[in-house]
């Protein structure tokens, strides 16, 4: 990744590579920057060509996985539409909380289920998206992405690895926590524990499906699947986390909780769009959530 | 301009010493094979027609991108396939990327063995990583893909771009 400035050679270079703006395709013009604040004070960022991103913001409401399914799935035959006609000049992002479910990638293997797939104890989808089994419920914040990766970089190892970055961010400037990247395990890490899972389909360079950040999930339906078929590690969540390091047990007082888990959310949830319009340069643009669930839309 | 061609060439050279970074794809993406014979598509699909068959599979240079592929999603044989159109998929890295097909036409045969081994299409793209055969419906669509030098420096221009 392309950082031209001198100042770079004397960094240590991150782990993380910066997106240049080369090989942009899209001649946007340069929108208003408020968003990328960091842009002005890291000298690593070069200013670029901010690409709009539609926002469709949901992330107090708890959504059934086969409607946000719906959308995404719609949005991406319309995208691919303008796509075709060189006409494609924002990107998408939907964010949200699901209603319990348990979904399965392309590949996922029955073995890593600690039930009978055919009387599952949550609603369970098989979608197309990669990656192995895993559950969304209420308390995890899911960031559903529809990039065209032809505006950012055609490689889905650097996508996959922007995504964690987001996450990564999220976790350690606002909240102190200490996350990595587990090399051959596709996620986020804090410890041994995986906070954020990463599943994406892409068709004709447009991605959708994407992370789920877990901020206060209740984390006990994930015993009852091997999560993503890794057999050793095991899941935890940004409120576990914290609990731990203020030496609090991770079951007092939960029915007390609940307004410091909205906290939790809204602080987890603007970090996390403030982190993803600088890991992807772009500026959001807040849409009414009724055009998702128009008829015509 | 004068920027852009620094910047590159740092990135290049900032490339070379990557061993910090393990998360960059493979340099071998610069020396992908291109087999003459062949035709390509610009979504990285190649094409061999021999007699009344169309032979598909995905380039050196796509499953290079991709990174090991876990799992593979083809369609059955008597299915029909478009040009540009999706016909199946591949999965690597926890993500699943669509297979377009470069031609229109009857699925004749499908590659059994890519659902045990898919690795195949890593090891060997062009030969045992086929992944399905097809009668075309209008071989004239042949003729809008690309040659092998074509397609190589297709590639080329799309890598330096990113």
């Amino acid at each position: 990744m392309i950082v031209a400035s001198y100042s770079c050679l004397s960094y240590l270079i991150p782990p993380w590579p910066i997106r240049s703006n080369s090989g942009r395709r899209n001649t946007s013009r340069r929108a208003a920057v408020s968003q990328i604040t960091s842009a002005e004070s890291n000298p690593l960022v070069q200013q670029t060509n901010i690409r709009r991103c539609n926002c469709y913001d949901m992330y107090k409401e708890v959504i059934p996985f086969s409607e946000a399914w719906s959308w995404q799935k719609s949005i991406v035959e319309k995208r691919k539409t303008l796509i075709d006609i060189n006409e494609d000049c924002s990107d998408t992002l939907i964010v949200l909380q699901h209603q319990p479910v348990y979904t399965l990638g392309t590949a996922s293997s029955e073995n890593n289920l600690n039930f009978d797939i055919k009387d599952p104890p949550l609603p369970l989808y098989q979608t197309e998206r990669g990656g192995e089994v895993t559950y969304h419920g209420p308390g995890q914040l899911l960031l559903y992405p529809i990039m065209n990766l032809r505006f950012q970089k055609m490689d889905l190892h650097w996508y996959m690895r922007a995504l964690e970055e987001v996450v990564i961010r999220v976790l350690s400037s606002t909240f102190s926590l200490k996350a990595s990247r587990v090399d051959g395990l596709t996620g986020v890490w804090v410890g041994d524990k995986k906070l954020a899972a990463i599943g994406i389909r892409v068709s004709k360079w447009l991605t959708y499906h994407g992370l789920a950040l877990n901020v206060s999930t209740d984390l006990s339906p994930f015993s009852r699947i091997i999560p993503c078929g890794i057999k050793d590690r095991g899941v935890g969540s940004i409120k576990e986390l914290l609990r731990e390091s203020n030496g609090l047990s991770s079951t007092s007082g939960y029915h007390d909780d609940n307004d410091d888990d909205g906290k939790l959310i809204d602080i987890a949830h603007e970090s996390l769009l403030k982190e993803f319009c600088e890991v992807f340069q772009l500026e959001l643009c807040h849409q009414s959530v009724s055009i998702l669930r128009s008829p015509d839309k | 301009m004068a920027l852009r061609i620094w910047a590159s060439s740092t990135a290049n050279a900032l490339r070379l010493s990557s061993a910090t970074r393990p998360h960059f794809s493979p340099l071998s993406r610069c020396f992908s094979s291109v087999l003459d014979g062949l035709k390509y598509a610009n979504s990285h699909e190649w094409v061999k027609h021999e007699g009344s068959v169309a032979t598909i599979g995905i380039t050196d240079h796509a499953q290079d991108h991709l990174g090991e592929v876990v799992f593979v999603d083809l369609p059955d044989t008597g299915g029909s396939v478009a040009k540009a159109t999706g016909f199946g998929a591949v999965e690597s890295v926890k993500a699943t990327s669509d297979i377009n097909s470069p031609i229109s036409g009857e699925i004749v045969e499908v590659n059994t063995k890519l659902s045990d081994t898919p690795g195949l299409i890593n090891s060997s793209p062009y030969e045992d990583g086929w992944m399905i055969k097809v009668k075309p419906s209008n071989p004239s669509e042949l003729e809008s893909l690309m040659g092998a030098k074509e397609y190589t420096k297709f590639c080329e221009e799309e890598d330096a771009a990113h």
